[in-house]
């Protein structure tokens, strides 16, 4: 990828103050970190290429980062979704956020608004494919008996310790409040065992349910190695299948989660 | 001198389980090397420091410390043993044996923690000698050395350019476990190969020193404005000791448990009345800082960090506890400031 361009674009933002802040990576001794860019000057340290995977929209529920803004972000199609349904869930408006957009495969897609990231991703990221290892393992959990399922699902929730690191690689989970932390009383036993470790890693997949992009970050992030897009991927295919929407493609349409109809089919809602 | 072949580790594993010895090592867990429990046919891997470090088998991360049989308004103490087989921390790293001087001194600080030291008595602990590290290695930066024997029990050295592995006494709890492990090793001579050597990031004196008169500083801020608050590095680090009591209760029992927690969550300072004295990761960050630099230090003459580089790795965030330590030994060396 032309990482001069970007290097030039973020310079250019930091220069003319349309950004206060460029967030992208930076190379520290082999490993890829965020880079948090204020001087035109920083603006050469940013690399970017494949090993490039957290998602950086994640900073903006940062609230000591607020008084940054306008802040460029560099993102991947994945990422840009997350910025596009934020701006959805009215979690950031347009002036907030520039995007110094990165293909998957080494192109650079240069400056663009929320609205410009929208129109791109419709135009060039309309359907993203699975990775097919991911597709199979999705199949073969399918295939198994619910108490098979279930027994799965034990066995890997049992290594959950409760970090949160999955929560806080994710831009959607930015609840100010955590349904975890709601303690007077303790809704949820947080105990790194048992029945805890499966409530919060099921409660963690629902609430992201047709607000996953499908990012990877909660994933890559648990130190654990506990397959979380395993649950994602299905729990957005299934949005997908019954409400017809691909979550981050439309920052107008209204959240499937946020959003009912008097004329839905199911009594429950009326 | 006692040795075993490097790659019939498991052998030596096997021999100590058959002697009643629950075997913690290094194992592989599906591509990830994570310290656990060993069973027969696991592979044992010592060619990268494992995800998770030795305290989970001292302090783990749940653990039910108090028990009661509830019946309408009565309710009746029941009694609650330490679980505390006899174990052996096989092939850990010296930064994870280093960790037990502070655990030890802590949980009998003031408060003697019988579970802590139901489990801490029952353990053997075997390191071995480190002959490769990573970039987040940094033990040589906080007076460890990847040859250390502090907490030791027994050393496992490698050798002969690493095919063999001498195992070293050091403690009675050492001889009684060579005993144990029997024809499993065997009698003859070898050669111990060099320990990897590894640079000193940071000069941890200069360190203690700034933090002493910086606690307040426009460095907190900026060294972590990468960290988004989870608590993965707290809880793979060897020396991290926070825990919360929480009750929970059916309407027959109630259990009093202690988990882990982390000074990188919000929730961990929360106040009833709202008030958070913490109020940003900067504050947790610099309080992660503050406890490992120069308050253990002040209490306990002890350095709270063993540098053994997990917490660098664990961290979705990319935060690493010795580029900070490093940015900080970096400020002592610009030029005085005015108070001074």
């Amino acid at each position: 990828m032309d990482v001069d361009r970007l290097r030039q674009d973020a310079a250019a933002l930091l220069a003319d103050g349309r950004a206060r802040m460029v967030i992208g990576f930076r190379d520290r001794a082999g490993d890829r970190v965020p880079a948090f860019i204020t001087d035109a000057e920083q603006a050469g340290e940013l690399v970017y290429d494949e090993a490039c995977r957290q998602n950086l929209a994640a900073y903006l529920k940062k609230a000591e980062l607020a008084r940054f803004r306008p802040v460029a972000i560099v993102a991947r199609p994945a990422v840009m979704r997350s910025l596009v349904l934020l701006a959805a869930e009215a979690q950031v408006a347009d002036a907030d956020v520039l995007v110094l957009g990165v293909s998957d495969d080494d192109e650079y897609h240069g400056i663009l608004d929320l609205a410009a990231t929208a129109a791109l991703l419709n135009e060039k990221y309309a359907e993203m494919p699975h990775d097919p290892d991911l597709v199979k393992r999705i199949e073969e959990i399918s295939a198994m008996t619910p108490e098979e399922r279930s027994t799965f699902w034990t066995e890997q929730f049992a290594r959950c310790t409760r970090c949160y690191a999955c929560r806080a690689a994710c831009p959607m989970c930015y609840c100010t409040q955590c349904i975890v932390e709601k303690n007077v009383p303790q809704w949820i036993s947080t105990a790194a065992a048992g029945h805890g470790n499966y409530a919060w890693n099921i409660i963690r997949a629902f609430h992201l349910a047709g607000r996953c992009t499908e990012c990877g970050a909660c994933e890559a992030a648990c130190p654990q190695g506990i397959p979380l897009m395993l649950l994602n991927v299905v729990l957005a295919r299934d949005v997908e299948e019954e409400f017809g929407i691909k979550v981050g493609y439309d920052a107008e349409a209204e959240p499937v989660i946020g959003s009912w109809s008097p004329d839905d089919g199911e009594d429950f809602i009326r | 001198m006692k040795l075993i072949d490097a790659d019939k580790l498991t052998d030596l594993a096997a021999a100590l389980a058959r002697a009643g010895y629950r075997v913690v090592a290094p194992i592989d867990d599906s591509g990830v090397v994570r310290l656990k429990e060993w069973a027969e046919g696991a592979a044992i891997r010592t060619d990268a420091v494992p995800v998770n470090s030795a305290k989970d088998f001292l302090f783990p991360p749940s653990e039910i410390i108090g028990r009661w049989d509830l019946d309408g308004d009565d309710f009746t103490p029941r009694d609650v043993q330490p679980d505390a087989p006899k174990t052996v921390l096989l092939a850990v790293r010296p930064c994870d044996a280093a960790a037990l001087t502070l655990l030890d001194t802590v949980f009998n600080w003031d408060y003697k923690d019988e579970f802590y030291n139901a489990r801490r008595q029952a353990a053997t602990v075997v390191p071995m000698v480190c002959t490769a590290a990573d970039e987040q290695c940094f033990c040589t930066s906080v007076g460890g050395a990847p040859d250390a024997t502090a907490g030791a029990d027994a050393m496992l050295r490698p050798a002969d350019g690493g095919t063999t592995l001498i195992l070293e006494p050091l403690t009675d709890k050492g001889n009684v476990l060579l005993d144990a492990a029997g024809p499993a090793l065997a009698e003859g001579d070898a050669v111990a190969d060099p320990p990897v050597e590894i640079p000193r990031r940071f000069d941890v004196e200069a360190v203690t020193e700034w933090l002493s008169r910086n606690f307040e500083s426009d460095l907190w801020p900026a060294i972590s404005l990468a960290c988004l608050g989870c608590g993965a590095c707290a809880y793979a680090c060897p020396t991290c000791h926070c825990f919360d009591i929480q009750d929970e209760a059916t309407r027959r029992e109630s259990v009093r448990l202690k988990n882990w927690d982390s000074c990188g969550f919000g929730l961990f300072t929360l106040h009833a009345g709202g008030h958070n004295p913490r109020p940003d990761q900067a504050a947790r960050w610099r309080n992660r800082v503050m406890h490992k630099f120069s308050y253990i230090p002040e209490r306990f003459k002890l350095l709270g960090c063993t540098g053994c580089g997990r917490c660098a790795r664990v961290c979705g965030a990319g935060m690493s506890m010795s580029e900070v330590c490093r940015l900080i030994a970096d400020e002592t060396k610009k030029a005085p400031t005015h108070e001074s």
